[in-house]
């Protein structure tokens, strides 16, 4: 069982990425407080006897359930299938080679010919709105896998889908990622 | 020798893919260290009213847990714990009633014996008991006593 500390640190350590999560889906910062705030409650109030180790993964899964239940309030479900159905139309980046973008790997992030103009802060906000341009499920994908260091198998059961699915989602979302901050000028 | 080819471009190609992933994230979590102080505030009441409602969620169940003891039915089992529970709730009853049937009995061996003792007088007296059927002597007794 998780003491009060455990939890506390828990929530400490995921709230902001929670959030950030939150807006990249519902586009609004107070909604996405609301649907943080209600995913701790549902997981304090029902899973709060559970070990530490199993809270991460719960997290996420309730965070993805309110998340769609904000979208059912919203009564936007067109939205949400019209977001689902853009991960079936892309992904098809055709002859953009993604080894030839990313030959450089392996140092912080950096900017090209205007590296000196352009501040870390902007690279990051440029970064953020590219991850939020994303196709609904190949954000939540890339997020999952990446941000939250969930492993395949735990990202294909936070999302409801087959193990290959995450690995297309998130494959698709890194080249969507590395063509976008291409044409803007950013390597890593 | 051309499928060990592919599949060394494809592992290069996952780990490059992971790389470049790994340090998007790593951006996004340096972006999302600088939320609003108005943001880091209201995340702050969340988790403050998340732990509260775990506190109350753990003291509720442990509550539940106690009930079950104080009633006797832990060595029986949890199951069982409503079957203790109605038993309790009827047993002031069954006192009630059953000290209500005490009393009734009580009050009916006071009433005889009380009787008893008058027979037990009237009988036992000088005087023959049908002395209190003659008229004469009814008006004796309410009279007055004379000097």
């Amino acid at each position: 069982m998780a003491t009060d500390k455990e939890l506390s640190d828990f929530l400490k350590s995921v709230e902001k990425r929670a959030w950030k999560r939150a807006v990249y889906a519902v586009r609004d910062d107070d909604a996405a407080l609301d649907i943080v705030q209600d995913t701790m409650i549902r997981l304090s109030e029902k899973y709060a006897d559970r070990p530490p180790a199993e809270l991460p993964l719960l997290f996420q899964r309730i965070l993805s359930n309110a998340t769609m239940d904000w979208f059912r309030r919203q009564k936007v479900r067109n939205q949400v299938v019209r977001n689902f159905s853009e991960f079936e139309t892309a992904g098809s980046d055709g002859d953009f080679d993604i080894l030839e973008t990313l030959e450089a790997l392996g140092g912080p992030l950096q900017s090209e010919s205007v590296a000196d103009s352009v501040s870390r802060a902007q690279i990051l906000q440029m970064i953020d709105a590219e991850v939020a341009r994303l196709p609904a499920r190949q954000r939540e994908a890339f997020l999952l896998r990446y941000w939250e260091e969930l492993d395949v198998a735990e990202t294909a059961a936070s999302m409801g889908c087959s193990e290959g699915s995450v690995k297309t989602h998130c494959s698709r979302a890194v080249h969507a990622l590395a063509k976008a901050l291409k044409a803007k000028g950013i390597t890593t | 020798m051309n499928q060990n080819d592919s599949t060394y471009r494809l592992a290069a190609r996952d780990a490059i893919e992971s790389r470049f992933a790994r340090s998007i994230a790593a951006c996004l979590t340096e972006s999302a260290q600088t939320v609003a102080p108005d943001v880091a505030e209201r995340l702050r009441f969340a988790r403050e009213k998340a732990l509260e409602t775990a506190r109350l969620a753990r003291d509720g169940a442990a509550v539940h847990g106690l009930g079950v003891t104080s009633s006797g039915a832990a060595i029986a089992g949890f199951r069982h714990s409503r079957w203790w529970l109605r038993f309790a709730s009827v047993l002031p009853l069954v006192a009630l009633v059953g000290g209500l049937v005490l009393i009734q009995d009580w009050q009916n061996r006071t009433q005889i014996s009380v009787a008893a003792e008058v027979d037990e007088a009237l009988l036992g007296d000088d005087l023959p008991i049908n002395a209190y059927r003659d008229p004469g002597f009814s008006e004796f007794l309410k009279a007055p006593p004379s000097e």
